[in-house]
Order: C-alpha cells, then structure tokens, then sequence
C-alpha cells in the first residue's frame, strides 16, 4: 500500500525562525530514508516500514488537543500524578509532597536540535515534536509517594503520529518512583514517537515502571536516554501487552562510578502483536552494575524481539554485567528474536548472557490437572508464574501487587 | 469403586501393563508391591489420565469409565495420585496453586469456592496436622524442598481434595522415619469407609505404618499373587524372585 505523509512544522506553534528551519532540516534527513525497514541493522527484528504500510494509508502530524474526557485516577495506593492528553500536560497534583521540591512543566520546544541520521525516528521526532513535559526533583528530596502519569489521548487519532519529547532529572541524593499508565481510553490507530531523557545526578533513585492497562491500536516507539552520575540507580519494570506494536528503546550510560541499572521486562503477546525491547548499556566507568532480565510469553501469530547490548569501556574495570532472556512460545506461528551482544574492552569484568526460549512444560501441566485445574487454567498459572517472577523485586507491597493484578489481566488478554 | 478389568498399557508401542485385575471397595487399603520395571508406576499413570499411553481393557470408577474423563475430571470426581517425584514449578506460588486446585475441585463438586481468607485458615490447619512449615506455603511450588517436604505436600494436597480413590506412588521412597512416620498418620488419619487408598511401594517400610487389607505383588505386567498384610513380611524375607 503507497502511503502518504502530511508533515508540517508549522502545526508547532511559537517557534522562531531558527527553530523551524533546524526542526525542518531534521524533517528533510527523515525524508531521505523514511521509516526504517529490516534493511537497517537496529530494526532487523521488527520492520517498522512494513508494518507501517500495512495499517495506514496516510499518516499526519495534524492532532487535535482538545480535549474532553473524564480524568480518573487508579485507586490502588495514594499517589502523585500528571494526566497527559496526546503528550501535553492538562493537569498535575502533588498532594503528598512539597510542591517546592517539584518542577513540572511544558516540555521546552526549544532545546533539541538532533541531526542524527542513524536514527530516523528520533530525526522525525525533533522534526514535529509538541507537548512533553520536563519534570525536575530538587536535590535530596525522596518523594514520599509514586507519581502516576496517565496517558490520555484524543478520540479522532486515526492515522495521526505523535511525536513527543520529556526529560526527567533527579538531582543529587533525590528519589522518585514513577509509573507510565497508559489506558485504552483510545481505540485509534495511531502512532505515537517518543523520545525520554532521563538524568541521575550523584545517588539517585528513578524507578520507572511502564504500564499498558488495556489493548491498543497504538503503534508505540519510545527512545529512552539516560545517564547516571556516581552512586545513582535506575530501575524500569516493562509491562507493556497489548499493543499492537511496540518498541523501546533504552540507552543507559553509566557515566560515573557505583551507578546501576536494572530492566525487567514481562510480556504476554497475543494475536498479532508485535513488541520489541532494545537495550544499550553503557559501563563508561568502574564498579558499575547492570541487570536485565526480558520475559516473553508468545501467543498466537505475535512477535517478541530483545536485542540487548553490553558495552564497557577500557576504564570500567570491576563491571558487573547480567542480562537474561526467556522466551514461552505457545504457538507454531508466534516467533522470539534475541540477538545479545557483549563489546569489552576492560579486562576485569563479569559479563554474562543467556537466552532461552522454548514451549510450556507439559509435566507441569499435567501435574496441575491431576489436581483438578483445567488445562486452560493450569497453562495460565504457569505462564504467570513464569512472567511473575520479575516483579520479585518490588518491595513496596501496595505497588506489587497492583502490577501482579496487571500482569493476571494482560495474561487473560485484558 | 475401582473396577479395573484386563487393563493393558503400551507406550512407545512398548507393552507394560498385559492384563491387570483389580478391585479395590470403599474403606479399603489396597498395596501393590513388585520389582521395578513391573509396572507399578504405569499403573498409577494409567489411572491419573497422563497422556501417552495406548489403553486396553476397561476402568470403572464409581460406575464412570474412566476412559471418558480428562485428567482434570478424574481429579474433580475423587481420583488423587500422590506423585513419586513431585514436580518443582518455579514462579508458581504454593499457596496460590492450592487455592486454585481447591477451588476447582469444589466448583466441579458444586461446592462454593473459597475466599482467600477462609482458604488460608484451612490451609493453616491441615499443615499443621502434618507438620508443616507454614513457610513452606508462600514458597514456590516444590523449589528447594527436600524430598520429604515435598512428599508431605503432596499428602497436603490429598488431605485438601478429600479425594475417594487415593494413589500413593512410592510416597515412602526419599523418606527419613520421622517423614515416614509422618505421611502414614497423614493417611491413617485420614482413612475411613467411604474411601479407598492404593499403596504403589517397593518395600515392607510403609506398611509397618498403614496397614494393608490386600496386598498384591505385580510382575511383568500382570497381578501374579494377592495376600493379605503378612504377604509383605513375607516378601521382606524371601524377595520377589520366588514368586516371579
């Protein structure tokens, strides 16, 4: 199917000339490849042109903010939270803090300038992006309860791309646990382009947890960029079923000494869904730390990909370096892709990778039905407790066992 | 309530079981001793619905051929097979699997499902009677247990499902004398005349503690002789070869 593209930077408004000629010369580098395919080497597992053709005719930058609904807020745990509608900020509450330690505001238009050809989307995304929003936590100040984000989006966001940027900064000695809710309020087959900054000055603590509540015609990319400064520790837990297609990004880099990452991430795939999880870390200094452990379970005709990269650099001498993938495939036409990469060039390291994928134990199964479960039944306990296991390390009860109600919800597809 | 009649086992186009009888009534204790590789452990499979197995010959249980039933059904209906090697299921939670086994079995007997408040106080009890570890419970199913944990779980869930028809197999095997001890006042305790208990072991040792009205010894598939309790004293004593 020929597709046709509506994009106009003057959708943006405010921007000065400078801004839209550089936003414009972006716009012209994404036009000279367009979409990546599986030709380009990063999108070999998933190819975003492909799927892009096949579920739109034409695809437009020009959205509606306006906006109408109903805002609700989970009921779970007391919590902070931002509602979102297609990106920008409608409202925000911190009821249980000092709003003199917060900073939340409109994303600042005016900060990117990208010009990097090796990624097309983050070309299209400084090209058109709007809304954002760039939250700031002021040295040593612990949040005494989560923030919830609530993404909300307009009814009429067929064939419509978002295009969206955020940064997130925690200064020294800060904590912040913040949840990405996004709920099914839109049935629209839509696009949506995301590109987070994340920033970790000395001993800080981000735990990022990305939620899909319901199934989505959403077409999701989010590049995700992070540094962490001394001592600082970044978590994010991946809960993302039920897009039709999905793929994040995460670029960490371990800039200064004793900084760690984790990534969790548990999926269960149905239909012809379509997710894939890319990682780089980068151990750019010594005694750093990374975890990642990615938990797929594959239904029907549905697509999972990890491609996960381990890179140290010559001074990052006693990095400690772990990542695991586990794949359930229930179906002959569901796929699993890992490509895991390690580049070393320190000599004192602990590096090590895993990948496996393979069906249900069938012994189990049997062995939950000699004791009344029927089939259906016994295959579910045993894919949650296959994904469950990355929720282990949630210690905050409230929290995990909201995302155990989650998880049970996307593993009876929602 | 177990009519077994000229059963006949094949796996793998490998002939096990050639022709076993059995009948076993309600409040009976029925042990079926013999070498390995006689076909005990296929009977117990046989009986459970464990797939794999091309079957001749008929079962009754309580009047319902077995043959209809899924694995789960036997289950529902009062069949209970205590497993010589238990499965250790990573990420599944103890407590969680026990409620859902309860809860379906009741559902199928047209009893009200639990709540996990009521569950968690029944389940209290019944590991106390066996001296479990409440621990134990919040642990994942079978992982790091020692043998004779996991052999005292499967006697839990038994005491749980409140089968009619229970299928020990080996359950002794693994055990030390106080685990031994034990499981058979698990079974003891929980023997009365509505249900039966089938006792699969290799040895004498289990049957000092739960005492067999039947003992039958299979060999090469078939049921070769069938006594009364002093036949596995006899047995201790002289080896299976006389009899074989």
């Amino acid at each position: 199917m020929m597709q046709s593209y509506d994009f106009d930077i003057k959708q943006i408004k405010n921007l000065s000339l400078e801004e839209t000629n550089s936003r414009q010369k972006n716009l012209d580098l994404f036009f000279k490849s367009g979409f990546p395919s599986k030709q380009v080497e990063d999108w070999k597992f998933t190819d975003l042109n492909l799927i892009l053709s096949k579920n739109f005719k034409s695809i437009s930058n020009k959205v509606n903010f306006a906006f109408s609904e109903k805002l609700e807020t989970i009921k779970h745990f007391e919590h902070n939270h931002i509602f979102l509608n297609n990106g920008k900020i409608i409202s925000s509450s911190f009821a249980y803090e000092d709003t003199n330690k917060i900073l939340i505001k409109d994303f600042d238009q005016k900060e990117p300038t990208n010009f990097n050809p090796a990624n097309t989307l983050t070309l299209l995304n400084s090209a058109l992006s709007s809304g954002g929003f760039s939250l700031e936590v002021t040295k040593n100040y612990k949040l005494k309860k989560p923030l919830i984000i609530y993404n909300y989006f307009s009814k009429d966001l067929d064939n419509k791309i978002l295009n969206n940027k955020n940064f997130i900064k925690l200064n020294e000695g800060s904590e912040l646990t913040l949840i990405d809710y996004n709920d099914g309020h839109v049935q629209s087959n839509f696009i949506k382009n995301t590109v987070d900054t994340v920033s970790l000055e000395d001993n800080a603590v981000l735990k990022n947890i990305l939620i899909q509540e319901s199934k989505s015609n959403g077409h999701f990319y989010k590049y995700i960029k992070s540094s962490l400064e001394s001592g600082s520790k970044y978590e994010n837990y991946i809960l993302s079923s039920g897009l039709k297609l999905n793929k994040i990004e995460i670029e960490i880099n371990l800039n200064k000494k004793d900084s760690s990452c984790t990534i969790y991430s548990a999926l269960n795939l149905l239909d012809d869904q379509h997710q894939e999880i890319k990682t780089r870390i980068n151990h750019n200094s010594p005694n750093c730390k990374s975890y990642q452990k990615i938990k797929n379970v594959l239904n029907d005709k549905s697509r999972g990909v990890y491609q996960g990269k381990i890179f140290v650099e010559k001074i990052a001498q006693k990095t400690d370096a772990y990542q695991l993938s586990k794949a359930l495939i229930l179906n002959d036409n569901a796929e699993f892709d890992a490509k895991p990469e390690l580049e070393i060039y320190a000599d004192d390291v602990k590096c090590s990778h895993g990948s496996t994928s393979g069906s249900i134990d069938s012994d189990a199964v049997h062995y939950l039905m000699t004791r009344g479960i029927p089939k259906k039944e016994a295959v579910k306990l045993l894919i949650n407790g296959f994904l469950n296991e990355v929720l282990e390390n949630i210690n905050t009860s409230e929290i995990k066992s909201f995302l155990e109600k989650i998880l049970e919800k996307q593993i009876n597809g929602h | 309530m177990l009519k077994i009649k000229d059963l006949k086992a094949t796996i793998n186009e490998k002939s096990i079981l050639k022709g076993l009888n059995l009948d076993i009534k309600p409040g009976e204790i029925h042990a079926i001793m013999g070498p390995n590789g006689s076909g005990k452990s296929t009977l117990a499979n046989v009986l459970s619905g464990k797939n794999g197995y091309e079957i001749e010959g008929e079962i009754y249980f309580n009047g319902i051929n077995l043959n209809d039933l899924k694995i789960e059904e036997r289950a529902q209906k009062g069949i209970f097979l205590a497993f010589q090697y238990p499965l250790e299921i990573p990420g599944v939670n103890t407590n969680n699997f026990l409620k859902t086994s309860l809860n379906a079995v009741r559902k199928a007997r047209g009893k009200k499902e639990l709540d996990t408040l009521t569950f968690l106080k029944l389940i209290k009890e019944k590991a106390k009677e066996l001296n479990i570890d409440e621990k134990f419970l919040s642990r994942q199913l079978n992982v790091g247990f020692s043998g004779g944990e996991k052999k005292k779980n499967e006697i839990l869930q038994m005491k749980l499902l409140e089968p009619k028809l229970s299928i020990l197999d080996e359950t002794d095997s693994g055990l030390d004398i106080d685990a031994l001890r034990i499981v058979a006042d698990g079974v003891n305790s929980y023997k009365n005349k509505e249900n039966a208990f089938l006792i699969i072991t290799h040895y004498q040792r289990l049957l000092d503690y739960i005492k067999p009205d039947y003992i039958h010894v299979l060999s090469a598939g078939r049921i070769v002789k069938t006594g009364n309790a002093d036949l596995g004293k006899q047995l201790e004593k002289t080896g299976y070869e006389n009899l074989i």
